[in-house]
């Protein structure tokens, strides 16, 4: 292939890659109330885009492959193929189709479909347009566009006041960090003089190092909460009012990455401000530990997957902090292939059982085979139980921490990690195997099927794309990769890499970590009166450790000022007056002092 | 002599010098049909036939209409590099950047409510007066944007006033219409008083009330700095009760809420920032006095922001919770401007003319809407009632095209994009953070979570509008006229087209921005 009609392939297909699931939106919502047209109509132009994000995979190169430009401080709408974007592109357009392809039995007989499926389609657009944009003020744009369907889809089922509120939550959560991404890409605009990041990447040398500083800090600050990291994490559990398939959406294929995708992205840059690499790597230590005893805890199976996320996302934070940007990224393919089994395995579940109690599930492992047998798979993912793929991510990272890392924050992981596996086997059992009395319960429907069975087949072998991948970010990405190993890639790659998984010793030590998590839950009953001591950390946990707390406190806080200043508004002509009069003498005062000032 | 008018001179003419035959058009037919009526009745004879709808809507609407004609031609003119200025008698206008861009404002937001409101008032005696009312209002706002001296800027100003008052009002048989009109009387009457003031002191001083002459004047060193000065901080307050600054705006959820809903899209979406217009032109003559102007924007600014959003946070009616967020919206145009006129800079100029233009189009559209929902869920049934958040509940499924205009408005507002209020919010923070000045970030930041606590309360109404559950007054509601959802398709996609391509805004915003940076630009140094 010449590099001429590349560059053509390229220039069209980033575009359409990014906009046909949004006219996919429109078409949707145009189809009206024609239930079965709008159903496969949805379903096709959300395959249409997987396809078209798998096409571009191969056609990835460092350079901006597509630019339209808008002018002055519009910047310019311009798409980069480099490896960051088609892999993530391809996550968020594969998963989210089979989150579509979901729905369709999730969603029989709801009404709002048409409302349904636009925003999914709009969902997928802006994330495939965030990880792609070669321009701030499009990552900006993108950003706060999949906050804004984040946030109608959370609170999709309107009716449900804690749906409402959880929606609002996400959205001004992460709005709240968003500030961070948008004054540092203010910041960065007023510096260079325009939004794209290449020539930002290139010229950051020359930034004064506090203002870098500060951009890096609010960079890390709006993927702090876009990924739901400390402290930001509150929003992603109250997220769960969502129906499932969006959970899966959030959680695997759009939002949550985004946050992991930034700090990825610009990593090379900040990683020389002062204490930055040291803050994310803390700030994923924290989450991913804090993440995994509110797990523990929790009893609503989605809390206990939403809290997984928030570990897992810290896995990969932390990986960021500790340089090792491929490990990170891999373990990011590994969880959203076995997140998204899991999440729509889950809402098989509660679709058929009509709970998200996982104390009164149980015993469905016998009348749901096929569910339970992939979401075992996915759980041994996310344990890290070998040969499934969140196996080889997970101790990558284990391995990069202990050797880069500092040594506390690896055994906060380690820990984690012995969590993971108690909590997830405690989710597996309590929801397959505790035993129940006999109810109704169906096993997942055709369209479910569809969707579960070829995660259930990628979380088994997605770790085998391990060199692939090395080599497809080392190829575009020279300034995350510089010292690029020439001939890595293929499977070729990918042995080099399991056979340096397999005899690092951080492994061994983390499988020992895992089978003492396994073997705490299994033989518990010794342990009730070390369980009964830890209770306060217990009631703490569930509490959300007092984040829950400052939340509404500055909610009521919010809204108490403005209660207050309503008061003043008394409405009465004789004070309104006054109030002229007083601004008046006011702005008299100042404009002579002012002036007395020389000014 | 009128042969020799230009063009433009007939946009502000036409809507105003038609306004009374308006009037008198819409009276007779209302008196023919009513004679008719009560003859029919007296020879105990069935109504044969009922009359048509009174044609006064659609002489206003045609009226106006008519008016964009020559504002094109001006338009034209004005990107061939022409500088358009005439003089009737001592009456001084001129056509420039920012005529053009409040002209366009008035206009489209003109054209879109007069249609609007030809279904929202057509059942009512009173409607040619609201339309001749309109028309007035209008072409007085049109000859604001073309004043070039003092005492003209105020005269156009009083007219709008003035006809506005009565259109806030226009509901006289209602208590509550009354008393918000009364208090928008008396609040704009003292501010009227102050800008008065102003120019008085001004010309005490100076001799002169042309703009171009004031400014050459003052940079020269005429007159007393403290009087002058004192007159700057009159112009602010002065039109700052007419703009809404806090604290002088006490009046505006009152007057916003109460107007019949077109009214309250043109008060909210152009009238007050015809006020920010006549603002900076008053100030531009003292620009060489002091650098304060620009830090009294900014501040104003910065509390119109917080105090709109936290009065806004607690509202359940509907138009008075849009009336609070025009506040904010003002902080946000004030913040622009303040970033020109005192750092200079020319982004913060065209974000600030931007962003009037994005809120006018997004205000507009959400009054409307808000005003499509009021009127088939309570003023078709002769119900005078507020809209309730809580009527909302279940609108989506009645009236989808309804609910989705508003809630494009409402997101637009919130600043979220692919909407146009995301894209002029931008432009004012771009323009803040290029300055480099600490204080103008901190602004910034203040702004950018401003905007965010604002989404408090726009989302939680998107939300009700999409519940299953209808309200019962949804349940019972009545269907809403083609003629009032037109202008609501149109605005949308105003809305959205500037949030997917801003530079469209660019032929209005640029000229604008670069005649505030000019007519700030110091020309002697103090």
């Amino acid at each position: 292939m010449s590099p001429g009609v590349t560059g053509i392939q390229v220039s069209w297909l980033l575009p359409l890659t990014v906009f046909v699931p949004w006219l996919g939106a429109l078409v949707v919502l145009a189809a009206g109330r024609a239930g079965r047209l709008r159903t496969g109509l949805a379903i096709a132009f959300a395959a249409a885009d997987a396809v078209l994000a798998v096409l571009l995979i191969p056609l990835a190169s460092d350079r901006v492959g597509f630019s339209l430009t808008i002018g002055g401080v519009f910047g310019e709408l311009s798409l980069q193929p480099d490896g960051f974007g088609v892999f993530l592109a391809a996550v968020a357009a594969v998963i989210g189709g089979l989150a579509v392809v979901f729905s369709v039995d999730y969603l029989r007989g709801e009404e709002g479909q048409g409302r349904y499926y636009a925003l999914v389609l709009f969902f997928i657009g802006a994330m495939v347009g965030l990880v792609l944009s070669a321009n701030l003020l499009m990552v900006v744009i993108f950003w706060e566009i999949t906050a804004l369907c984040s946030w109608a889809l959370i609170s999709f089922n309107n009716d449900d006041p804690k749906a409402v509120a959880g929606g609002i939550k996400a959205l001004i959560v992460t709005g709240l960090g968003g500030v961070g991404l948008l004054a540092g890409s203010l910041a960065i605009y007023a510096q260079v003089g325009s939004f794209d990041i290449p020539t930002f990447m290139a010229r950051a040398n020359g930034f004064p190092p506090r203002l870098l500083a500060w951009i890096g800090f609010g960079f890390l600050a709006a993927a702090a909460a876009k990924s739901a990291q400390f402290p930001f994490q509150t929003w992603l559990p109250d997220a769960m009012e969502a129906p499932t398939p969006i959970s899966a959406l959030i959680h695997a294929a759009t939002m949550v990455n985004a946050g992991v995708y930034l700090l990825a992205r610009f990593s090379p840059v900040f990683s020389g401000v002062p204490g930055w690499s040291l803050s994310v790597l803390a700030v994923g230590a924290v989450s991913a530990f804090i993440a995994a005893t509110m797990a523990a805890v929790a009893n609503d199976l989605k809390r206990v997957l939403a809290w997984s996320t928030v570990s897992q996302l810290g896995f990969m934070v932390y990986a960021i902090g500790a340089g090792a940007v491929f490990q990170s990224q891999f373990h990011l393919l590994s969880h959203s292939v076995f997140k998204a089994l899991l999440f729509l395995a889950a809402g098989a579940v509660i679709h058929s059982v009509g709970t998200r109690d996982m104390r009164s599930m149980g015993g469905l492992s016998r009348k749901m085979p096929l569910t339970c047998a992939v979401f075992i798979i996915g759980s041994l993912a996310l344990a890290g139980i070998p040969p499934v793929n969140g196996f080889w991510s997970k101790e990558m990272i284990l391995g990069a921490g202990l050797t880069r890392g500092p040594f506390w924050a690896y055994i906060i992981m380690l820990v984690t990690v012995g969590l993971t596996a108690l909590y997830t086997l405690r989710c597996v059992w309590m929801v397959f195997f505790a035993p129940a009395e006999d109810r109704h319960v169906h096993e997942a429907g055709p369209a479910m099927k569809v969707a579960l069975i070829p995660l259930a087949i990628g979380s088994l072998v997605t770790w085998l794309l391990a060199g692939p991948f090395q080599a497809l970010l080392e190829r575009t990405l020279p300034l995350h990769f510089p010292a690029a190993v020439a001939d890595s890639g293929g499977l070729k790659g990918t042995w080099a890499i399991a056979s340096e998984v397999l005899t690092a010793p951080s492994t061994w030590i983390a499988l020992g970590v895992v089978a003492l998590g396994a073997f705490l839950w299994t033989v518990r009953s010794p342990f009730k009166g070390i369980g009964a001591r830890l209770r306060p950390v217990r009631r703490a946990a569930e509490a959300g450790y007092g984040f829950e707390a400052i939340n509404r406190g500055i909610m009521r806080g919010v809204q108490g000022m403005g209660e207050g200043l309503r008061s003043t508004q008394s409405g009465l002509l004789n004070w309104n007056v006054a109030a002229i009069v007083m601004a008046v003498i006011a702005v008299l005062c100042a404009v002579w002092l002012v002036a007395g000032q020389g000014g | 002599m009128i042969s020799q008018w230009p063009s433009w001179i007939w946009m502000i003419a036409l809507p105003i010098v038609t306004s009374p035959f308006i009037y008198l058009l819409g009276r007779l037919f209302q008196r023919a049909r009513d004679a008719s009526e009560l003859k029919q009745r007296l020879q105990g004879r069935a109504q044969r036939k009922p009359w048509r709808a009174n044609p006064v809507r659609w002489v206003s609407l045609a009226v106006m209409l008519a008016s964009c004609v020559p504002f094109v031609a001006a338009w034209r003119e004005l990107a061939d590099g022409a500088s358009l200025q005439f003089t009737v008698g001592i009456v001084a206008l001129k056509f420039d950047g920012i005529s053009l861009l409040l002209s366009a404002a008035v206009l489209v937001l003109g054209v879109l409510v007069s249609i609007f409101s030809g279904p929202y008032i057509g059942h009512e005696s009173g409607q040619e007066k609201y339309h001749a009312l309109l028309n007035a209002m209008i072409g007085a706002m049109l000859g604001l944007g073309c004043a070039a001296d003092l005492f003209n800027l105020w005269v156009w100003f009083e007219t709008a006033a003035i006809a506005s008052y009565m259109l806030v009002a226009y509901h006289s048989d209602r208590a509550a219409s009354l008393e918000a009109g009364m208090k928008y009387l008396v609040q704009n009457s003292v501010g009227s008083m102050l800008v008065l003031i102003g120019i008085g002191l001004v010309f005490s001083q100076t001799g002169t009330l042309n703009l171009a002459q004031l400014r050459t004047a003052i940079a020269a060193g005429t007159g007393s700095r403290p009087l002058l000065l004192a007159s700057g901080a009159l112009f602010c307050v002065g039109f700052g009760v007419k703009i809404a600054m806090v604290p002088m705006h006490t009046w505006l959820p009152d007057a916003h809420s109460q107007a019949p809903s077109g009214i309250s899209a043109m008060l909210s979406g152009v009238v007050i920032e015809t006020g920010l217009v006549a603002l900076l032109r008053a100030l531009s003559v003292l620009a060489d006095l002091s650098s304060a102007w620009g830090a009294i924007l900014l501040a104003f600014g910065a509390v119109n922001m917080i105090v709109g959003n936290l009065l806004a946070l607690r509202q359940t009616q509907v138009k008075r919770l849009l009336a609070f967020s025009s506040l904010t919206h003002v902080g946000y145009m004030l913040l622009g401007l303040g970033f020109a006129v005192s750092f200079g800079q020319l982004e913060g100029a065209q974000g600030g003319v931007f962003h009037l233009l994005t809120h006018a189009a997004m205000k507009g559209l959400a009054f409307l809407a808000a005003g499509s929902l009021l009127f088939a869920l309570r003023v078709a049934r002769g119900d005078s009632g507020p809209l309730e958040a809580a009527d909302l509940a279940g609108a989506a499924r009645r009236y989808p095209v309804t609910a989705l205009a508003l809630t494009v408005a409402l997101l637009g507002l919130g600043g979220l994009p692919p909407l146009g209020g995301f894209m002029s919010k931008w432009q004012i923070f771009a323009s803040g953070v290029r300055t480099g000045s600490p204080v103008a970030i901190a602004l910034v930041v203040f702004a950018v979570l401003n905007s965010l606590l604002s989404l408090a309360y726009y989302a939680p109404l998107v939300s009700m509008m999409y519940r299953k559950a209808p309200s019962d007054v949804v349940t019972s509601g009545a269907a809403i006229p083609t003629g009032m959802t037109v202008p609501l398709v149109l605005l949308v996609l105003v809305v959205v087209a500037l949030g997917v391509w801003p530079a469209l805004a660019n032929g209005l915003t640029v000229p604008a921005g670069q005649v505030v940076l000019s007519i700030f630009s110091r020309q002697g140094g103090m």
